[in-house]
């Protein structure tokens, strides 16, 4: 626990987080000092002046929260008549040149300019003459696209590229009220996290091309969800919707806070990854190319494994631990060789230093804790060896040609047991559906040793089974999530503290001990 | 009335160039500074009660007693030559006729605060003095007055010219910090203040042109020599600036606590045309104005200004003669502030926009009451929120017309102008 | 302040000229960052071409090292910086308190009548742009006006007509 100091804010004592400022440490404890400027990844900028309080004690009248520290003994006063006006005032100022636009903008429902509107009485315009015309509409690239005349020149964006990519593509040009943001000509956003900037604007400026228009954000649902897209595992949340005789849809994935894992960002291509939750997804059980009922199918597979005289399960370093250990103890009843050969995940040299890993894959720590061969040799001399192959969602295309594929499996029969009707599934000759990482809960472990839990995002309308239930299903003992989690403490001794759902929203750091399991 | 102490040499020719300037006494101080210890120069220059000439008034030796000691960082002096305050027009003539008294009080304040860089921001559009001043330093690295040693003592300082581009705000210390570090000219939020966390990050003072120039005087002659002129609180002479309606406008140096209207009829000649006065703009367009009734008493000093509810400023004295439109007035001084806002803070980029599409509104003889009376809410509502007082600057005299020629205000809303001024 | 955000291209890479070149090298010395060349930059490239184009900014971005946005920033912010060729003869009129006191509307009326050009606008045979300024800091010899770079004070309509004859 951080140290903490005692204040009083509009004489009411609180006590508060030290050394943050006085936006944060008073918003920790649920008292919102308005702010548009401030964000806590960006540092003070004091230039928006919402976050105006008084301080009594003889210092000037009026001072930023956001630049001021919380200090001991400190009188804050949020709640004075002069106080409020004074963020009224600010506010109105604010709102005299911003478009009228609400209804036709994506920001409606999670706009602070729209919310401090509301809370503050929702007061009468009193500009009487023509407000300062900026340009709409503006490509910045990496689909972003700006609006000056909603953007209120909080420079958020501005210091994101400046300060966290260290891009600096954006700027804000000219001064007076024709301050706006721009890129210089020729020079758009070009950077790997510039969606992000679309989450700091606190008004409607920045829109993703790929979400605007899509929804009203007031419907959408949202999930805590972990991104899969490499191994770091950055929080998000997942934001979907039912719309009326539809399916639920993935419409965006946004970041979200876990300072020990990836702070309040996340790259644009984990951020977009979220299409391949709706996208291409395999649907229906298959034998042979023909569609048939999953019990069918599942008793086809259960034959082809009698059949089989030597078997290899593939593991995906994507499958949450939960399901890896139940293919595990399906893997060993079966007596089949098992591997989590994925070598085609590894994009060596892709990595940035910061969010981004080379590993594009959410779990491989998980199949080294657990102790699965992941080597190609073992994988390929297993395969030619074996009648059958069950593979549990690994993409071999990443690690093989096509070419080579056919050439390695020409004597194996394939069960796919897979989220995607791709070419490799089509290849197969029986093909199961199972749910993406939205539609099962469970736990991976990044590549920081940081265990992290996941639950349940969407239910679909024919909601697949998880990897989990399908290894249940051709025999695996592990029948349920907790018999799962029950086994994987034999692994993770800290797990013994916690159940499934009782995991750390920051996730678990693993000890020295189990770190070493991990890397072993 | 008038003192040449600060202008001994602006009426001499080519007291510029270094050679004359030498034989009027340029650089004399030299060797009794360099006697001294830093500290000893900082208590004689306390001890003069020399105030900052760039319209703040804030004691310069005091100002320089904040520095911390024993950073471990370099030391900055920068020399705030970018006058831009309407009205005010002192500096310039430091810069182009008597240079040198301006490069030798930065030696004495490079050598008192342990400096040995200065930069001098000098607005963009002093282009021909950029050049006088340029040459001038040109001449003090070439006979060692800068440089390695400066004089032959053990000193180093190196001076460097930075040219602003046209922007008033720069002249907020800073913005013009900001603006040597390349970029625009945005106030900085303080504390910290440039003392501790300055220029690159690095402790500096910024002073006035006016106050660094006043320097070599107080060295050679000594505080109690620049004491015998002025007031107790306001010591020593300023280069004050009289302009609009007189009969003799120009720059004049006159002892502090000189009574205004006084020097306005002897030094200036008195209201231009035999026309009565309407008010006195008394320390550039930022201060509130005066009407003839209230400036009887008025002595140019910072204690009467403030008695008085105004402000002494940069010493820029605007006569305005009973034919100004102050609503127009009012006009011209809003699309200034406006137009030199930084666009950092809402109140002051959104506010003075609004301001002066009403202004513009009532002008048009478009305007209602409620025009006025927002004109003059908004005064208040964006007054003193903003991190400089830029706003405040506008907002401050705006209110002043506002509230002492209501009727002129109210005579546009009603359709007729009691006024005779052209419009624009 | 109007929008400065429109820069023009002259499609041709833009590079200084030997002299401004060491110019640059003798300047970037004097400061411990080299983004402090920004400003000064800048001012090389209007005396060299007049104004400054697209491709200069991209220049002395590149140049100094630093973003093109933060350049783009300074030349759009500080107003001296012309974005368009000007006329041969560049006037600047100080629309300020004093000057406007003392008759600055004068000297913009007589330009408009006799030149026929309006502040912004350059006159139809490249002669002259003019331009309304902010103080010029010379009102104690108001009204003044500035033509390349040289100022004329204590200007009257006179001054001003035996002012232009001079200008080719």
């Amino acid at each position: 626990m951080a140290d903490t100091i005692k204040l009083f804010v509009n004489g009411v004592e609180v006590e508060v987080e030290a050394g943050k400022n006085l936006i944060d440490a008073i918003g920790a404890v649920g008292i919102e000092i308005p702010h548009l400027c401030y964000h806590p990844a960006l540092g003070a900028d004091g230039n928006c002046r919402m976050c105006l309080v008084g301080i009594e004690d003889g210092r000037p009248p009026l001072v930023p929260a956001c630049k001021t520290p919380a200090q001991a003994g400190m009188k804050v006063l949020l709640d004075a008549a002069h106080i409020k006006k004074i963020q009224r005032d600010v506010m109105e100022l604010e709102l005299i040149n911003h478009p009228t636009d609400c209804p036709i903008c994506d920001q409606a429902g999670e706009c602070k300019l729209q919310d401090y509107y509301m809370s503050y009485g929702r007061p009468e315009s009193r500009m009487t003459v023509p407000q300062v015309q900026k340009s709409k509409k503006l490509d910045f690239g990496c689909g972003v696209v700006h609006d000056q005349e909603r953007c209120v020149t909080c420079g958020r964006c501005v210091r994101f590229c400046r300060q966290i990519t260290k891009t600096g593509e954006l700027g804000i040009i000219n001064r007076t009220d024709d301050a706006r943001v721009n890129i210089f000509p020729g020079r758009p956003l070009n950077n790997r996290y510039a969606l992000n900037v679309v989450d700091l604007c606190p008004v409607g400026a920045m829109t993703s091309k790929d979400f605007r228009f899509k929804q009203r954000v007031w419907f959408l649902k949202k999930a805590p969800g972990i991104c899969h897209g490499c191994a770091k595992g950055c929080n998000i949340t997942i934001e979907h919707n039912r719309e009326k005789y539809q399916d639920d849809i993935i419409y965006r994935f946004r970041p979200r806070l876990n300072p020990q894992v990836n702070g309040y960002f996340m790259c644009d291509a984990g951020r977009l990854s979220y299409r391949q939750e709706n996208e291409g997804r395999l649907l229906e059980a298959r034998l042979s190319s023909q569609i048939r009922p999953l019990s069918d199918v599942l008793a086809a597979c259960n034959q082809e494994i009698e059949r089989a005289g030597k078997i290899v399960v593939l593991l995906s370093p994507n499958c949450s631990l939960e399901q890896m250990v139940a293919v595990k103890t399906l893997s060993a009843k079966l007596g089949a060789s098992l591997s989590g050969f994925s070598d085609g995940y590894v994009k060596a040299g892709d990595g940035d230093g910061y969010l981004i890993q080379d590993d594009k894959s959410a779990n491989r720590a998980g199949l080294t804790l657990l102790g699965i061969d992941c080597t190609q040799e073992t994988f390929e001399e297993a395969v030619r060896e074996a009648q059958l192959l069950i593979n549990f969602n690994n993409d071999l295309t990443r690690s093989y040609t096509d070419s080579e594929l056919k050439k390695l499996l020409k004597d194996t029969k394939v069960i796919a047991v897979a989220t995607h009707n791709d070419r490799l599934t089509a290849m197969a000759d029986i093909a199961i559906p199972v749910a993406t990482s939205s539609e099962y809960a469970g736990c991976l472990i990044n590549c920081d040793n940081i265990l992290q839990a996941f639950a349940l995002a969407v239910s679909k309308n024919q909601q697949p089974l998880d990897i989990g239930a399908i290894a249940a299903k051709l025999g695996s003992p592990l029948q349920s999530r907790a018999e799962q989690f029950a086994e994987l403490r034999k692994y993770i001794s800290i797990l013994k503290d916690f159940e499934a759902d009782t995991l750390p929203a920051e996730g678990l750091k693993l000890n020295d001990s189990e770190a070493a399991n991990v890397t072993a | 009335m008038e003192v040449k102490i600060l202008s001994a040499k602006f009426d001499i020719k080519d007291a510029n160039k270094i050679a004359i300037a030498k034989t009027l006494g340029a650089y004399a101080t030299l060797d009794k500074l360099f006697a001294m210890k830093p500290e000893d120069v900082i208590e004689e220059v306390k001890k003069s009660g020399l105030r900052g000439r760039g319209g703040a008034g804030f004691p310069a030796g005091v100002k320089w007693g904040f520095l911390p000691k024993n950073t471990g960082k370099p030391i900055y002096l920068t020399v705030n030559s970018d006058e831009s305050e309407p009205a005010t027009f002192k500096d310039r003539y430091i810069l182009v006729r008597d240079p040198h008294m301006l490069i030798e009080g930065i030696i004495i304040c490079s050598y008192a605060i342990g400096c040995h860089d200065t930069y001098i921001y000098i607005r963009g559009e002093y282009t021909t003095q950029v050049k006088v001043l340029q040459a001038a330093i040109d001449e003090a690295y070439a006979e060692g007055y800068l440089g390695d040693s400066v004089a032959g003592h053990d000193f180093q300082l190196n001076v460097t010219v930075h040219r602003g581009a046209g922007a008033y705000v720069c002249g907020e210390e800073t913005a013009l910090l900001e603006s040597i570090e390349g970029k625009k000219g945005q106030p900085r939020s303080k504390p910290p203040f440039p003392a501790v966390a300055g220029l690159y990050g690095c402790p500096t003072i910024i002073n006035n042109v006016q106050t660094i120039a006043s320097l070599p005087f107080i060295l050679t002659n000594g505080a109690d020599a620049y004491k015998v002129y002025g007031t107790e609180k306001s010591p020593g002479t300023h280069l004050f600036g009289i302009s609009g309606h007189v009969e003799k406008p120009g720059m004049y140096e006159l002892p502090l606590g000189l009574p205004i209207l006084e020097v306005i009829d002897k030094v200036a000649g008195g209201v231009w045309k035999g026309r009565k006065l309407k008010g006195i703009i008394p320390g550039g367009s930022s201060t509130p104005v005066l009407l003839p009734d209230e400036v009887k008493d008025v002595t140019l000093d910072y204690e009467s200004m403030a008695a008085h509810k105004t402000m002494f400023g940069s010493g820029g004295i605007v006569v305005l003669d009973e034919t100004v439109d102050i609503v127009q007035l009012v006009k011209n001084l809003i699309d200034f502030y406006h137009h030199e806002s930084c666009g950092q803070c809402t109140p002051c980029r959104e506010g003075l926009g609004w301001m002066l599409k009403i202004i513009k509104k009532i002008l048009r003889r478009e305007g209602s009451m409620d025009d006025v009376l927002l004109l003059r809410e908004l005064c208040d509502n964006i007054e003193m929120k903003t991190v400089c007082v830029l706003s405040a600057a506008c907002t401050m005299p705006v209110r002043s017309y506002l509230d002492k020629f209501r009727h002129e205000f109210e005579a546009y809303v009603q359709g007729a102008s009691s006024a005779q001024v052209k419009q624009e | 302040m109007s929008d400065r955000s429109q820069l023009i291209s002259t499609g041709k890479p833009f590079q200084y000229d030997r002299e401004r070149d060491a110019e640059f090298e003798r300047l970037v010395k004097r400061y411990p960052t080299r983004e402090s060349m920004i400003l000064p930059s800048l001012w090389l490239i209007q005396e060299q071409e007049g104004w400054i184009s697209q491709e200069a900014i991209a220049y002395v971005a590149d140049r100094i090292g630093t973003f093109a946005s933060m350049v783009y920033e300074a030349v759009t912010f500080y107003t001296m910086y012309q974005l368009h060729p000007m006329g041969r003869n560049h006037l600047c009129v100080c629309r300020t308190l004093s000057c406007w006191l003392r008759g600055k509307q004068e000297i913009i009326d007589y330009l408009k009548n006799e030149i026929g050009i309006t502040p912004g606008q350059i006159s139809e045979d490249g002669r002259f742009s003019l331009e309304e300024v902010e103080c010029l800091g010379h009102c104690g010899t108001a009204p003044v006006v500035q033509v390349n770079g040289e100022f004329h004070e204590d200007m009257n309509v006179d001054k001003l007509k035996a002012l232009l004859a001079t200008l080719k």
